[in-house]
């Protein structure tokens, strides 16, 4: 993957100076246009960037001054527990929501434009019913007394019912089904972009369509997976309703906890405290991923 | 073209936002909001009691719901209280009252109170209650047919009665109490709770506990067989049992709980809020409509008589459950120990 990115990294060889002379009074230029982005940049600074400012405040001053409630959070066992659990949650989903997704991209790129619009249909339908719906919907396919249950009790394949719901298969299922879209559109934005007479070439050239596939289209289809990995990923760490309602207490998320210190406990200075831990790691998690992956490049879409 | 739409529509949610942070506060003439815990309870309970008074008076009627302290505490901090009265859990309106988060109750509803026979321990100084309801045994007359539980002892018996049992997943929502009378504590012992014996118990059938957050996953829970025995709200289950639905309530060792309604500190219009509950207290008939339409006890005994006859033995309050009964929760206790039970419980939870 990094092979097929080293040559824009080392493009820049030739005439540099005219051209970072342009990035220049590109950057420092300001024309109308930006006005354009002005109210959104406000918006965000009124619903995002100043409550995150408070609750960071809040973390380290309410009840008192000082860091009682990150000390709390790791000298808890539960609060690391949670935390730990909703990783690992996380990351499963992301892996199953790729595997699931990298397949069902490509079959969307490669069918007839009918076809095509079939499967983005399945995919898009989902996505626009709510996530509550969906989630009581599965309530009710994974019960012990449910669908999927019923059918294999009595076509004969299980004689006790498998425990599917409040268990943490019952949780990725759930989450899973719900980041599908999340993972399947971006990358088949990306494949749909692919010039597949390279894939050609790489034949001609004489290497096996299996060997063309992994060496050329899928290291092209890299942003795509980057952009599908992160929407997952990110969304899944902050999911509340899916594991309350498909999992047990045991598969409790960071979410369920905050929402508790907020509106049971009244914890707000501690709830905010859970919320910065949370964010924190998310982004140690992302810088880690970056210098893996190259994310930067990869959603910017210049490789 | 669709630039100019995004941001039009950015600018416009950050008008609603804004207007959102300024509005609230001064509450206008003549208005009252009342805030319940939503769905077809607070439905019931707004046409039986609230709307009637509010047809005599003329005070318009804002509703808003679910109950959250939280919101309670905001408004009050900030001084911009759009809450008048609030439906709470009396842990809750205990502690709120002590830190001078409600209004202090005015003598005529304490008059009004105690000619309505309501019972002292069920009050504050800033709270009446406005319905009892009991933690009865919910059980699933398909799967116990011949012979249900009809002790605490015998629903954590999971030799003689198989199947998952649910609880409330909330601390002051009965498993402790339930706990420690299966253990063999005299109700009249119970307070202050042995916590690490009632763990010790839940802990031998921990397994086979199913815990709900809702009235709805209760009704699903049993009906379905999922979990044919659980820890319910009564109300709940006699209104399942009347829709046709296979459950039942075993009022043996019932565990009784009340709801309380409070004025928020600094709701402009709360004289008109305590208009209210004097009128509520003194109306007996409409607490009877209410249980009724809601299938939830009345706060006053004398409302009792004045419910028909055919549903009087399942409702909380009546004769024929309170002889049943172990005890009423004791939310003084649960006001004092309830952050640090709940933080405790969250660790047991998630083991």
């Amino acid at each position: 993957m990094t092979a097929t990115l080293t040559p824009t990294e080392a493009a820049p060889s030739g005439p540099t100076e005219g051209r970072r002379d342009g990035a220049l009074r590109g950057r420092l230029t300001f024309d109308r246009w930006g006005l354009l982005a002005l109210p959104l940049l406000v918006f965000l600074l009124v619903v995002f960037i100043a409550p995150l400012a408070f609750l960071i405040a809040s973390s380290v001053t309410d009840p008192t001054l000082g860091l009682d409630n990150y000390r709390k959070i790791f000298t808890e066992s539960v609060y690391l527990r949670v935390l730990v659990n909703t990783f690992t949650v996380a990351l499963t989903v992301t892996a199953v929501t790729l595997a699931l997704a990298y397949p069902y991209a490509y079959l969307m790129t490669i069918a007839t434009p009918r076809w095509r619009a079939l499967l983005t249909l399945i995919i898009l339908v989902p996505f626009w019913t709510s996530i509550l719906v969906r989630s009581f919907a599965l309530v009710l396919l994974l019960r012990d007394t449910g669908v999927l249950n019923s059918i294999a009790m009595s076509a004969g394949a299980i004689d006790e019912p498998v425990p599917l719901l409040r268990t943490m298969t019952g949780v990725v299922f759930g989450m899973v089904q719900i980041a599908l879209p999340f993972a399947v559109l971006p990358m088949y934005a990306t494949m749909r972009t692919i010039d597949r007479r390279l894939l050609d070439a790489a034949q001609g050239m004489g290497d096996r369509p299996s060997g063309a596939f992994w060496r050329v289209f899928v290291p092209l289809s890299m942003p795509g997976v980057a952009a599908g990995l992160i929407l997952t990923f990110i969304q899944a760490l902050g999911y509340y309703i899916t594991p309350a309602l498909l999992g047990g207490p045991k598969n409790t998320m960071i979410g369920e906890l905050i929402v508790q210190q907020v509106s049971t406990v009244l914890q707000f200075g501690f709830a905010a405290a859970l919320a910065v831990i949370l964010l924190g790691t998310t982004f140690v998690l992302l810088a880690i991923t970056s210098k893996f992956m190259n994310l930067e490049r990869m959603l910017m879409g210049r490789s | 073209m669709s630039k100019k739409v995004l941001g039009g529509v950015a600018a416009a949610s950050m008008v609603l936002s804004l207007a959102a942070c300024g509005g609230g506060g001064a509450a206008a003439e003549d208005t009252l909001t009342v805030v319940m815990w939503g769905g077809g309870a607070q439905k019931a309970h707004v046409d039986s009691y609230v709307t009637p008074w509010a047809e005599e008076t003329g005070v318009t009627i804002r509703q808003d719901s679910p109950t959250d302290y939280a919101k309670i505490s905001a408004q009050v901090d900030s001084g911009k209280v759009s809450w008048g009265l609030v439906e709470v859990e009396p842990n809750y309106g205990k502690s709120a009252c002590d830190d001078g988060k409600l209004e202090k109750l005015p003598q005529r509803v304490l008059d009004a109170a105690e000619k309505a026979d309501i019972d002292p321990a069920q009050m504050n100084d800033c709270a009446i209650p406005i319905l009892q309801y009991t933690f009865s045994i919910a059980y699933n007359t398909d799967t116990f047919g011949d012979a249900h539980p009809t002790t605490w002892a015998e629903f954590f018996d999971t030799e003689q009665f198989p199947g998952k049992r649910g609880f409330w997943k909330y601390v002051t929502g009965g498993a402790f109490e339930a706990a420690l009378l299966a253990d063999g504590v005299a109700p009249e012992d119970l307070y202050p709770l042995d916590l690490d014996r009632a763990f010790r118990k839940l802990e031998t059938i921990k397994d086979d506990i199913v815990w709900y957050d809702t009235g709805d996953q209760q009704v699903q829970l049993v009906s379905s067989g999922e979990a044919p025995l659980i820890q319910a709200w009564n109300g709940r289950i006699s209104q399942a049992a009347a829709d046709g639905e296979s459950v039942a309530n075993e009022y043996g060792q019932n565990l009784v709980s009340y709801d309380q309604i409070v004025v928020p500190k600094g709701y402009a219009n709360a004289d008109l809020a305590f208009d209210w509950m004097v009128w509520f207290l003194e109306n007996t008939q409409a607490q009877a409509d209410d249980v009724v339409a809601s299938g939830y006890g009345p706060a006053s005994p004398q409302a009792v008589e004045l419910v028909p006859a055919d549903i009087r033995d399942d409702i909380a309050g009546s004769p024929a459950v309170d002889d049943k009964s172990a005890s009423v929760i004791d939310y003084d206790y649960w006001a004092e120990n309830y952050d640090e039970v709940t933080q405790r419980f969250n660790t047991w939870i998630t083991e």
